[in-house]
């Protein structure tokens, strides 16, 4: 990767890298869809279209197509994870921040394949997706949820997956709620970046059980921590380095 | 949706005998002793050196623990399970077990028809050196700007 581009958001920070440089304006542009996002959806934002119907000054049927086309999809995913992924906060606030950030990624990522970016990768606080050429993979370093400066172990990810997303318990008090039973982190990889994103947070959050139903009935590789410390995985999410 | 739910036990219960071989072979000290998968069965290949495997290092816990592999590939038997025919295979170097793969479930690992199984334990020389990964970009929960500062993400995109 020879263009590497920086920049904060979201809270968070965003990496962008790719094997040629990227002109500005596509910049301003990758930025702009983060920028957006985060005016609508953040409840850190007083004034927010979110905060505006957490404190009920606006009606959620109201709230504006983007904003019900997201929540429609988070309450999709809430059905296919059988409630362990949800946008309804214990105090049942409306809260998107599970799937905002995703798809600010893969709004991101379409506006580099526009711009003719053939190959990249992008990651927003610790969630990646990738462009890489045909039979290409990328090792990507998954972090140690005891000790943020080390890695825990590295996979590899090629097609068909393109996004690699972890939820951790260092996210207590975001947008993870449930017993969190049995896993510490849960790294999942997904053709796309939401769907990866909502698994990682619906297996942290429903453990075991969720974790079985989805292995065993979507394309996606999944390496957890469990809270012993021992490191589960599916054959897909072995490792990438040498032995 | 059938096929593919055969597809996957398959795969969960080559991944047991994996693990279950890794395990046994951690245990003992002497892997070709421990499942009836090794390479003891009537219908073993032969090495891929040319070595025989004939069975003979497999005779149980009580073999003593010095007695080494001979190198090569090593194709067990196959066994009948539930989901269809498993067949393990190993690779012996310097009279240890490097590698071990199941050939005849490899045909259904195809990235097209990705077959995923239950989460297993990775083996410990999986979880191993990362720290000398070469990696650009790192997965981790969600790095705030405060964690990000902390984070070996940052420390990567200030060294590109």
């Amino acid at each position: 990767m020879t263009a590497w581009h920086v920049f904060s958001t979201m809270g968070t920070v965003v990496s962008i890298h790719a094997d040629a440089p990227i002109a500005r304006h596509v910049l301003r542009e990758v930025e702009g869809v983060f920028a957006a996002f985060d005016r609508r959806f953040s409840l850190y934002r007083p004034d927010s279209e979110i905060s505006r119907i957490a404190d009920g000054r606006l009606a959620l049927l109201a709230a504006g197509a983007e904003l019900r086309n997201v929540y429609e999809l988070a309450l999709g995913w809430r059905s296919a994870t059988h409630g362990a992924f949800t946008p309804h906060r214990p105090d049942g606030v409306v809260d998107l921040s599970g799937v905002v950030k995703a798809l600010a990624i893969r709004d991101a990522g379409t506006a580099l394949d526009h711009a003719g970016a053939t190959t990249w990768s992008i990651g927003c606080g610790g969630d990646i997706l990738t462009r890489l050429s045909d039979g290409a993979e990328q090792t990507i370093g998954i972090a140690d949820p005891a000790d943020r400066r080390r890695l825990l172990t590295a996979v590899a990810i090629s097609a068909p997956h393109r996004a690699i997303a972890t939820s951790g318990v260092s996210e207590r008090g975001e947008h993870v709620w449930g017993p969190r039973p049995d896993f510490d982190q849960v790294t999942v990889l997904a053709a796309d970046i939401v769907t990866a994103d909502v698994l990682a947070t619906a297996i942290l959050a429903g453990g075991q059980e969720t974790c079985d139903e989805v292995t065993a009935t979507m394309p996606v590789d999944v390496l957890c921590v469990r809270r012993d410390g021992e490191v589960v995985g599916t054959p897909g999410a072995r490792l990438a380095l040498p032995a | 949706m059938s096929t593919r739910g055969t597809l996957g036990g398959v795969f969960a219960s080559a991944a047991v005998l994996i693990i279950g071989w890794q395990i046994g072979a951690a245990a003992l000290g002497h892997p070709a002793t421990t499942t009836s998968t090794g390479p003891t069965g009537a219908t073993a290949g032969s090495g891929s050196n040319g070595a025989p495997t004939s069975g003979s290092s497999g005779s149980g816990s009580g073999s003593p623990a010095s007695s080494t592999l001979k190198d090569g590939t090593f194709t067990g038997a196959s066994v009948q399970t539930p989901y269809g025919e498993v067949q393990v295979s190993i690779v012996v170097a310097s009279g240890r077990i490097s590698d071990v793969a199941t050939p005849t479930l490899q045909a259904y690992d195809g990235r097209s028809e990705r077959i995923n199984s239950q989460a297993v334990p990775l083996l410990k020389r999986e979880v191993l050196q990362a720290q000398s990964a070469k990696v650009s970009m790192i997965s981790g929960a969600t790095f705030t700007s405060r964690g990000y500062l902390t984070s070996l993400q940052s420390a990567l995109d200030k060294a590109a």
